[in-house]
């Protein structure tokens, strides 16, 4: 026992001494306040459930013949479903539990212990302690109107399975890693369920209903989730049992990589050379390659915009629209512009590169991925040429002035950013910068737009984005030269913040 | 002087990293810095680099002051530490990167990666391994070979050999005695290795909580009181 008291205090001081928790204020508040919001969400949302089932129609099941449980019954026809989403968030969203084990093999503790640890600090994770936020009222009430024994075993049910869904979720993400081939097998079998549904092939909601029924009227089917819930426990303790060495938990995978050598960009000199590297950099590492990939979804988002029937504010939602297809990029990879390049700043310093040169490979970035996704979106032709035509002046405005203006935020108070973690939910690097400076920047041709159309038409105020946008193309190495003077000032201080974490 | 450095301090807070009066290293000379950690060795190669903004004071190589102009940057060789490296590149394309800054075609870069190839070990070109993937030692080895690749006048290394293995140890020395003999290179080196610093400098420095103790050139008996030096840790053994 003493043990785990030792473990229990070693967490608590990581998470009170964690570099996040004292430097990123503003993020910490964020995160608070969005989980406070999600949790009083559900809390309301599990106080209205009955309310809520009682609005639902089904046919089959009347007051009648079920006197007291029938929300209850209601509610089982849809678990299937709500234990499937979970799943699904789970395996996308949950972190895996992350002891800091391998300062403490070498010590007298047992492994058992250690990995029993692990896993038990598991339950009290919020996407476990959130459900009982939706579940929880609705558990009491089962206790107020069914007998004791069905009771119980409904609610201990729910409890074995929401931790056996945990556990499940952890197994697979542990040894499965992340693959995308389980996201799309996930999303498979999630789209068909859905299907099926949809086209009354399979009654999924009777299944359901049929399953959890019999935990009210067989409660010694308790049993089963109970035994899912040891079995995955069990399936987890024994991988990590068998996997608790060195060289299996320190995921070092040394991926072979080919060399890849000068490419058409080069040919425009040390700038052209600067910017392949910095492709390099974002193919070979995952979070800027996750910044390519959310850039590369978002070209779809017009058919969501274009779809729509026509609404009064339809210009501004169109501009919003060429915004996020053309500007995705410069944003979000130029919010830690200089913070990419924490880890080998000195190289930079100490190397004949000027920061001229430096700030050009990094426009160029933005001007190649900005070009592409224009021309990416080229086939929303289809409705209508005024559309690309759109697309074309908040792009020339983008890559012309919005670029400038998140280089210029992305070099304030940069942060080191710790390329060996993933991308997801990731609040890392994250200041006070990108949320009061850089995320505003995204609508800077909407302001442009609005002001401009006040005194003219909606033509020539498109126009003027466009000119606006070319005379800051036009003006780039002026700009840039300013930056360089700037960052030649502040060096000293950057490169320090780096070293230092 | 290939190196000059005038009323050098720098401060952290209270505590004093850096400071010396003043310090001329001759071009051409093997030049060792030796001294316990939280000595200023780091501190001052930083300070020499243009990494740190030192509280007072000039350094120059040749003639470029290191603050003010970047000129000494196309004949300086450096490598302090993994953050003169980019991880996210192979050994192969670091060097490509390196050699396109100093004008280096690809033909005479093949040419002076053979001269490496002692060194390497065959451990680091060819191994589809980025260089973040790569051990401490052989990192070392593609930072030493960057710094090295251009024929600069001045090179600049901390801890050498720390992290490399006792063979390449010893072809590194080699290495640089080569540099020195041959090709004249000035060269500021720190090292714990009090044997190997004394074989390959013939000019060895003692820094103590950033002051220049001792300036000694290298003689049979040097290691003696180097050794005498660190096993009294600062007493008065070269109080002379």
């Amino acid at each position: 026992m003493n043990t785990v008291v030792q473990l229990l205090r070693l967490e608590w001081k990581s998470a009170l001494r964690s570099p996040v928790l004292h430097k990123n204020l503003l993020v910490n508040l964020f995160l608070v306040l969005t989980f406070l919001y999600l949790a009083a969400n559900f809390l309301v949302l599990g106080f209205l459930l009955d309310n809520i089932l009682m609005e639902v129609p089904i046919d089959g099941i009347t007051n009648k013949l079920f006197p007291d449980d029938w929300v209850l019954r209601k509610l089982n026809r849809f678990l299937i479903y709500y234990f499937l989403v979970d799943f699904v968030v789970r395996y996308f969203m949950q972190k895996l539990p992350a002891l800091a084990i391998q300062p403490l093999l070498h010590l007298p503790i047992s492994k058992a212990k250690l990995i029993h640890f692990m896993l038990l600090k598991t339950v009290l994770s919020p996407f476990n302690m959130l459900q009982f936020l939706v579940l929880g009222p609705f558990m009491f009430e089962v206790f107020q109107n069914l007998e004791t024994l069905p009771a119980l075993s409904w609610v201990l049910s729910i409890t074995f399975l929401i931790f056996a869904l945990n556990y499940l979720a952890i197994y697979l993400k542990r040894t499965a890693d992340v693959d995308w081939r389980i996201y799309v097998g996930l999303l498979a079998v999630l789209g068909s369920i859905g299907a099926l549904t949809y086209f009354e092939i399979v009654d999924f909601f009777k299944i359901s209903g049929l399953l959890f029924n019999s935990l009210i009227d067989y409660p010694v089917t308790v049993l089963v989730p109970a035994l899912a819930l040891l079995f995955t426990y069990w399936i987890n303790f024994k991988y990590l049992k068998n996997n608790l060495y060195l060289s299996r938990i320190s995921k070092r995978q040394d991926k072979e990589v080919n060399y890849v050598g000068d490419g058409f960009l080069s040919r425009f000199g040390l700038v052209g050379k600067m910017t392949e590297l910095e492709f390099k950099f974002i193919w070979r590492n995952k979070r800027p390659r996750a910044v390519l990939l959310m850039t590369a979804l978002f070209l779809g988002y017009g058919l969501i915009i274009f779809t729509q029937d026509e609404t009064p504010m339809k210009i501004y939602a169109y501009i919003m629209f060429a915004i996020i297809i053309t500007g995705m990029f410069i944003l979000n990879y130029g919010q830690y512009l200089l913070g990419w390049d924490g880890s080998h700043f000195d190289h930079i310093l100490t190397r004949r590169v000027s920061f001229e040169q430096y700030y050009l490979s990094k426009y160029m970035i933005f001007a190649v991925v900005g070009t592409v996704c224009m021309i990416l979106s080229i086939p929303y032709i289809y409705f209508g040429a005024n559309i690309l035509l759109l697309i074309f002046c908040v792009y020339l405005f983008n890559i012309g002035v919005t670029a400038h203006v998140v280089m210029f935020f992305g070099s304030f108070n940069p942060k080191k950013i710790d390329l060996s973690q993933s991308s997801m939910m990731n609040w890392q690097g994250v200041g006070a910068s990108q949320f009061l400076l850089i995320l505003p920047s995204l609508g800077l041709p909407i302001v442009v737009f609005a002001l401009i159309n006040v005194f003219a038409t909606t033509n020539v105020a498109l126009a003027s984005l466009a000119i606006i946008g070319l005379t800051g193309i036009l003006g780039t190495k002026l700009w840039v030269k300013l930056l360089a003077s700037w960052l030649q000032s502040k060096r000293h201080e950057i490169a320090s913040d780096f070293r230092n974490g | 002087m290939e190196l000059q450095i005038e009323n050098l301090k720098k401060q952290f807070g209270s505590y004093t990293a850096v400071d010396i009066d003043s310090l001329a290293i001759a071009s051409g000379e093997s030049f060792g810095l030796v001294g316990n950690n939280g000595a200023g060795k780091t501190t001052l190669f930083r300070c020499i680099l243009d990494l740190i903004e030192p509280d007072q004071g000039s350094i120059f190589i040749g003639n470029s002051n290191t603050s003010a102009s970047s000129d000494w940057k196309s004949f300086t060789g450096s490598y302090l530490d993994e953050n003169f490296l980019v991880g996210h590149l192979l050994p192969e394309e670091y060097f490509d990167f390196v050699a396109s800054l100093h004008g280096i075609t690809k033909v005479d870069l093949q040419e002076k990666l053979v001269y490496f190839e002692t060194l390497f070990n065959g451990e680091v070109l060819g191994g589809k391994k980025l260089i973040r993937d790569l051990s401490k030692g052989n990192q070392k080895k593609v930072g030493i070979a960057a710094a090295l690749l251009f024929d600069p006048k001045v090179l600049i290394l901390d801890e050498p050999f720390a992290n490399l293995d006792p063979s390449t140890q010893f072809r590194l020395k080699d290495l640089l005695k080569k540099l020195k003999y041959d090709k004249g290179v000035t060269m500021l080196i720190s090292s714990h290795d009090l044997i190997h610093v004394t074989e390959v400098c013939e000019r060895i420095v003692l820094l103590e909580k950033g002051k220049l103790i001792k300036d000694i050139h290298t003689a049979p008996e040097t290691l003696k009181d180097l050794e005498n030096y660190f096993a009294g840790v600062g007493s008065s053994v070269l109080e002379d």
